[in-house]
């Protein structure tokens, strides 16, 4: 497959599970964006499961295996390889590291997809090609409606920086490409203490109340830092902070409303500093730049979103 | 303290030690995984004490306990080893080898969990999520759980009713069978 002439740069792309289910507005925001950008951006025909955390939690070789099948599709489609989700980003990288330093697992592998591995295409997280690959100038320069006086807390997670030698993003400890982009786009990035704790990832199935307790803590950090909103890169990261919002305020929440709050006054209950706990919108960062860009907001899947961010982006006239 | 071969009972660390890729040994227990370890709190051992009993031979007790289960996979502490000991390593190797010997866990909701969605990589290709939440409710006997969120994904189009057909479901049957195939044979753990 060839690349058009009208893109400036071609992508071959990876979604991943999520963006066709739960995170389908990653994935909606993602082809506007790149459209606006001009780049171009092209899905690895039936690609399928990396086997994400399940498969090398309980057997590596599987794991190994599946990503090393999705590479080779994944060279059908000229261009590098765009991933959007944290964990398959993660996942193909580990494989393509892991098999380049290790032959005797690459020749098992190679038996079990019968075919030789390809390891060579690069792997690039969204951000990565926002920030590096068509740059932070070029960013900068492309906004058409600057995100202006939007305070935004950028989440990096778990696997967009770790472990330090696979994806090979920015720093393991202190990250700054996401608040880089956000500045770019004319947003303000707030500084806060929870932007690389886990949120509980895949224990959403097994374990919700592990992911209504560390996502509280997120939460709670965000918004003690004045964020209006959360920006993350990761489907699972944005199922936990979204989707199970509702669930985290009514177990951790201050007892505005309820029966007791009602007869003591919830002053008495949290402390007399205590604010009503507000709603916080999780953005995708193809959403928040979409915006930026002036793609039209009906293109960005933001109805999708359970804590609607749009009330937040009218009274910041961004809408 | 010196350890011997026979207290550290070294056949089993060295399988854990091939499988990750890591050494055991090399873990002084100066503690630093378990600081910033987001799991801690729900495991009875914590990340260094799970290396410290494979150390002093005692690997059943931490086979039958949650610990390993409750590992996110968020790779703080490999990241932060001042000895270089991948531990994120070690927890997947810990947990496949319990997995191979059939979970002697009390665990039983994570490893349900992976082993639905691992099934639904064979049965689909793709993950398929309303049957895998649905699958989950029924196998743990839980026929509540997250109910009111279906609708919601529903409405939004978060959740599909239906999987999607992928051409390359023969070429995922055949990388699941060629690897059953060499660990029958022996040619793989």
């Amino acid at each position: 497959m060839t690349p058009s002439k009208k893109h400036i740069r071609h992508y071959s792309y990876y979604p991943g599970c999520s963006l066709h289910a739960s995170g389908r507005e990653y994935d909606i925001s993602t082809r506007a964006l790149f459209k606006a950008l001009r780049l171009g951006l092209q899905e690895v025909p039936d690609w399928f499961c990396c086997g994400a955390t399940p498969a090398h939690n309980v057997d590596q070789l599987l794991s190994h295996s599946l990503a090393a099948k999705n590479l080779c599709l994944a060279e059908a489609v000229e261009g590098d390889l765009a991933v959007a989700c944290a964990a398959c980003f993660s996942r193909l990288k580990t494989t393509q590291n892991h098999l380049r330093a290790d032959d005797a697992t690459r020749k098992q592998v190679e038996t079990a997809i019968d075919g030789p591995a390809a390891l060579d295409k690069p792997v690039k997280h969204i951000l990565e090609i926002l920030a590096r690959d068509f740059g932070l100038a070029q960013l900068e320069k492309s906004v058409k409606k600057p995100l202006l006086g939007l305070k935004v807390a950028s989440y990096y997670g778990c696997l967009l920086t770790r472990p330090p030698e696979v994806p090979d993003l920015d720093d393991c400890e202190d990250p700054s490409i996401m608040e880089d982009i956000l500045r770019a786009l004319g947003a303000e990035p707030v500084k806060w203490s929870h932007r690389m704790e886990c949120c509980g990832a895949n224990f959403t199935l097994s374990r919700p109340a592990v992911v209504l307790k560390l996502s509280n803590a997120i939460l709670q950090s965000a918004q003690e830092a004045g964020a209006d909103c959360i920006m993350v890169a990761c489907p699972l990261c944005h199922g936990n902070l979204d989707i199970r919002q509702e669930g985290i305020k009514a177990k951790y929440g201050p007892p505005e409303g309820t029966l007791m709050g009602n007869i003591f006054g919830s002053d008495l209950q949290k402390g007399s500093d205590a604010e009503p706990r507000r709603e916080t919108p999780i953005f995708y960062v193809t959403q928040l730049a979409g915006l930026a860009m002036g793609v039209p907001s009906d293109k960005l899947g933001l109805e999708s979103i359970i804590v609607d961010p749009r009330p937040l982006l009218k009274e910041k006239q961004l809408l | 303290m010196q350890l011997s071969n026979e207290t550290m009972n070294v056949g089993f660390v060295k399988k854990v030690e091939a499988l990750s890729g890591t050494s055991v040994r090399r873990c002084f227990q100066c503690g630093k995984c378990s600081a910033g370890c987001p799991m801690s709190a729900f495991m009875e051992h914590p990340p260094n004490r799970v290396v410290r009993l494979l150390q002093l031979g005692q690997w059943e007790r931490v086979l039958a306990g949650r610990s390993i289960w409750y590992c996110a996979s968020c790779e703080t502490c490999s990241t932060r080893c001042p000895n270089k000991v991948n531990l994120a390593s070690i927890m997947d190797a810990l947990r496949k080898l319990s997995w191979d010997a059939d979970g002697p866990s009390k665990e039983s909701y994570v490893q349900l969990a992976n082993r639905l969605f691992i099934e639904n990589i064979r049965t689909y290709g793709r993950q398929y999520e309303l049957r895998l939440g649905a699958a989950f409710n029924m196998k743990s006997g839980q026929f509540l759980k997250d109910l009111m969120l279906g609708p919601k994904l529903l409405s939004r189009g978060k959740m599909k009713l239906f999987h999607s057909k992928n051409k390359n479901l023969p070429e995922i049957e055949a990388i699941f069978s060629r690897l059953e195939e060499m660990r029958r044979k022996g040619e793989a753990l």
